[in-house]
This record gives structure tokens, C-alpha cells and sequence, in this order.
């Protein structure tokens, strides 16, 4: 077996993020602290994450800290803002009579490195209007830009990329 | 020596479907019959709805209909179902043994690393429908639906995983005896097939309605299995 393979360490930290994470969801499902369903949910939680201990083993998470917790409801905050102002740029070019779009296709590259960073970097760029990621191939990411502003790699990266990356690097890496 | 026991089990089935129905009012007889329970109020629905919350201690009434007053209608679906993906299973095992699987595309990163992600979120939710089955609306059936949902992602999204077609098989089959075993347990206490011989507990309390929960659970865990088979069957051509 492949997984037999994998560290014991690697193994432990998927195991209790996938518990942690998991309980948190059933708290939201049940949305109670009654000592049954807390006791039921983490009977089911930890029945779980035994089973599938080694699924979030290739997401390649980080360990936790507290500054990569408030990093990340910082970004939280700052891809909710980014989503707003793009919401409202769009918005602009559909009423606006000219309608001035420029759609093209560009590629950005990332210097993170985990895979669950890379979708999390890829998942904001397309929750934000106007840009849409197509394709991650190796450190490349593919992007539909509905208002192409720069063609090279660098410039893009720039205005589509590193707006979200720079909190993503101190969160993932 | 197999087809002697086969046609043992076969009089058997036989035996005891004419001792059920000799006992059921036919024909003039019947109509006659029917007419004197309407005639005496016996509206079923009614008594249902008015003496449900009291009998099962189990908040949401469909669930206490579905699972206990008519949970032999149940037993009759889910074994539905089981024949449905038995005959799907034996309709595509035949083409599937010469055909040469076909190569798929590999998945972007960003679908195969959302479906790891997401995939054992997807079973939790499933398990909490099926486990919340007599309180909130939802059950073992929708249960198990998002739980087989939860394997097509991965068969879609990170196409080389094969199912394990041998756990899903024992899953299968021991919830479904567990539901009949909980309905003969039943039979041997109370002299009723599915009585709720547990206690019911109090309403709203998620350890309440004495047997309904446990028969959702083992619904749950056959629906969601068995549909996951089908989805397997159905995906072992393109590998």
C-alpha cells in the first residue's frame, strides 16, 4: 500500500486537521451544545478521520499557529473586500454604453507551493468577478481576464495575483 | 444438492405468502370489511398525525409514518433499490470483462485538491442527515444520497481511485441486516414485526423515538453504499 508509506507525523497532522475541521462543520450543522450531539458529532468526527486518515496528507497543509489563524481571517477579509470592488468594476463595463471590455487569456505565476495554497490562490482569483482561473500547470496559473490591462507574465502577476499572494505565502509557507 | 435448497426456499417464501394473505379480507368480503373500518372512524391518517408524537416520541411525524407505522413499506423499498444496483451490477459485468478501459484526462489541480478536501466534509454531511433523520426533515435515504454523491466527486475528480467494491458490499449487506434484525427483535419482544420496543426518550432530543434513529442509520449506511456501487459499476469502464 502506497499510504502505508507516508511519515507518521504527516499522517498525525492530516488525521487532526481533518478532525478538527469536521467537528467544527458538524457545530455549524447542528448549531447546538447539547452534550448529545456534541457527543454523537465527535464520535462521527473521530470515526471519520480514522477512516480517511490520509486524504488531506497531499493537500499539503501547514502546521498551525495562532499568526497563521488571524492571517487567515485577515485574508478573509481582504478577499471579501477584492470580491466587492471587482463586483462593482464589472458592473461598470456591463451598463456602461461602450461596454469597454478587453477579454484575453494570461498566465500568472505563483511561488507557492502546496497544492491546497494553490487552489485556495486559484479559487480566489475566479470568486472574484472579472478574472477566472482555467488551469494550474506546475507554478503557472492559466486566467481569463475579462479586462486585459497587461500581457506579460510579470505584470499580470502583479495586478491579478499578488494582491491575494502576499498573505497567502505568510499563511501557507 | 444448490437447486434442492433453492426450491426449499422457494416453498418456504411460498408457504408463508399464502399464510399472509389467507388471512387478508378479498374481494365482497374485503369491500365489506373496508366499509365497516370507515364506517368506525378508523382514519389513518389522522390517528397517525394526533397520536404519532405521543407513540414514537419522534419530532418529525413523516419520519415516525415512514419508519414505524409503515416501515414495512420500507423493508420493501430499500430491498427496491438493492435489486435495482444487483441488476445493474449483473447488466454491466458482462460488458465490462472484454472492454479495454479507456484512458482518462487527468484532472486539473484545482478540481483533484477541492475533492480531497471536500470529500470526507460531504460524508459528515450525509451522516448528520441520516442521523438527524427523526427530528429534521431529510433521512437515511437523502442521507445516503449525499453520501454516494461524496464518491461520484471522487470518481469524477480524482478519476484513478477504484472503490473499495468489498467494503461497500459488507456495509451494505450488514445494514440491511440490521434492519431486519431490528424488526425481528421486535417481533421476538412486543410480537410485532418493527415494534419500537426501546425507550422513546424526549421529543426533540436526538436520542429519541426508540428504534426510528437506529433504522435510519442503517438505511442510510445501504442507501449510500449501495448507490455508491452503482456509481462505481457505472465508472469502471473509464479508467
Amino acid at each position: 500500500m502506497a499510504e502505508a508509506s507516508y511519515p507518521l507525523g504527516d499522517r498525525l497532522r492530516s488525521f487532526l486537521y481533518m478532525l478538527g475541521i469536521s467537528f467544527l462543520v458538524w457545530l455549524a450543522l447542528t448549531a447546538s451544545l447539547q452534550a448529545q450531539e456534541l457527543l454523537v458529532g465527535a464520535g462521527v468526527c473521530l470515526a471519520l478521520s480514522l477512516a480517511l486518515n490520509t486524504g488531506y496528507i497531499r493537500l499539503g497543509l501547514p502546521p498551525l499557529s495562532a499568526k497563521r489563524i488571524v492571517f487567515f481571517a485577515v485574508y478573509l477579509v481582504v478577499l471579501l473586500w477584492e470580491i466587492i470592488k471587482a463586483n462593482f468594476d464589472v458592473a461598470y463595463r456591463v451598463v456602461h454604453p461602450a461596454m469597454p471590455i478587453n477579454p484575453g487569456i494570461v498566465v500568472i505565476r505563483t511561488e507557492l507551493k502546496s497544492d491546497i495554497a494553490k487552489m485556495v490562490l486559484a479559487n480566489s482569483i475566479t470568486l472574484t468577478p472579472g478574472t477566472f482561473t482555467l488551469d494550474i500547470i506546475g507554478d503557472k496559473l492559466l486566467i481569463h481576464w475579462i479586462n486585459v490591462k497587461a500581457e506579460s507574465v510579470e505584470d499580470a502577476t502583479r495586478l491579478i495575483g499578488e494582491r491575494f499572494e502576499r498573505h497567502l505565502r505568510v499563511i501557507f509557507q | 444438492m444448490r437447486k434442492q435448497i433453492s426450491l426449499l426456499l422457494l416453498l418456504i417464501v411460498a408457504a408463508g405468502f399464502a399464510l399472509c394473505l389467507a388471512g387478508a379480507p378479498f374481494g365482497a368480503e374485503g369491500a365489506r370489511e373496508s366499509r365497516r373500518l370507515v364506517k368506525d372512524n378508523v382514519n389513518y391518517g389522522r390517528r397517525y398525525v394526533s397520536k404519532g408524537l405521543d407513540e414514537n416520541r419522534c419530532a418529525n411525524i413523516v419520519t415516525s409514518v415512514v419508519l414505524n407505522y409503515r416501515g414495512f413499506d420500507t423493508l420493501g423499498e430499500v430491498t427496491i433499490l438493492f435489486i435495482a444496483a444487483l441488476g445493474l451490477g449483473a447488466v454491466l459485468y458482462g460488458r465490462r470483462a472484454g472492454a479495454s478501459p479507456d484512458e482518462a484526462q487527468r484532472p486539473s489541480l484545482i478540481l483533484s485538491t477541492g475533492c480531497r478536501l471536500l470529500f470526507p466534509l460531504i460524508m459528515l454531511v450525509g451522516i448528520y442527515i441520516f442521523i438527524h433523520g427523526h427530528l429534521s426533515p431529510g433521512g437515511g435515504f437523502q442521507g445516503g444520497a449525499v453520501i454516494a454523491s461524496g464518491f461520484l466527486l471522487i470518481c469524477l475528480g480524482c478519476r484513478k481511485k477504484k472503490l473499495n467494491s468489498v467494503a461497500l458490499g459488507a456495509a451494505e449487506s450488514l445494514s440491511g441486516l440490521a434492519f431486519v434484525l431490528l424488526a425481528l427483535i421486535g417481533l421476538a419482544v412486543g410480537g410485532s414485526f418493527l415494534l419500537n420496543f426501546l425507550p422513546t426518550g424526549k421529543v426533540y432530543a436526538l436520542f429519541s423515538g426508540g428504534i426510528i434513529p437506529l433504522i435510519y442509520i442503517a438505511i442510510g449506511v445501504k442507501v449510500g453504499s449501495e448507490l455508491s456501487g452503482i456509481i462505481d459499476n457505472l465508472s469502471g469502464e473509464v479508467r
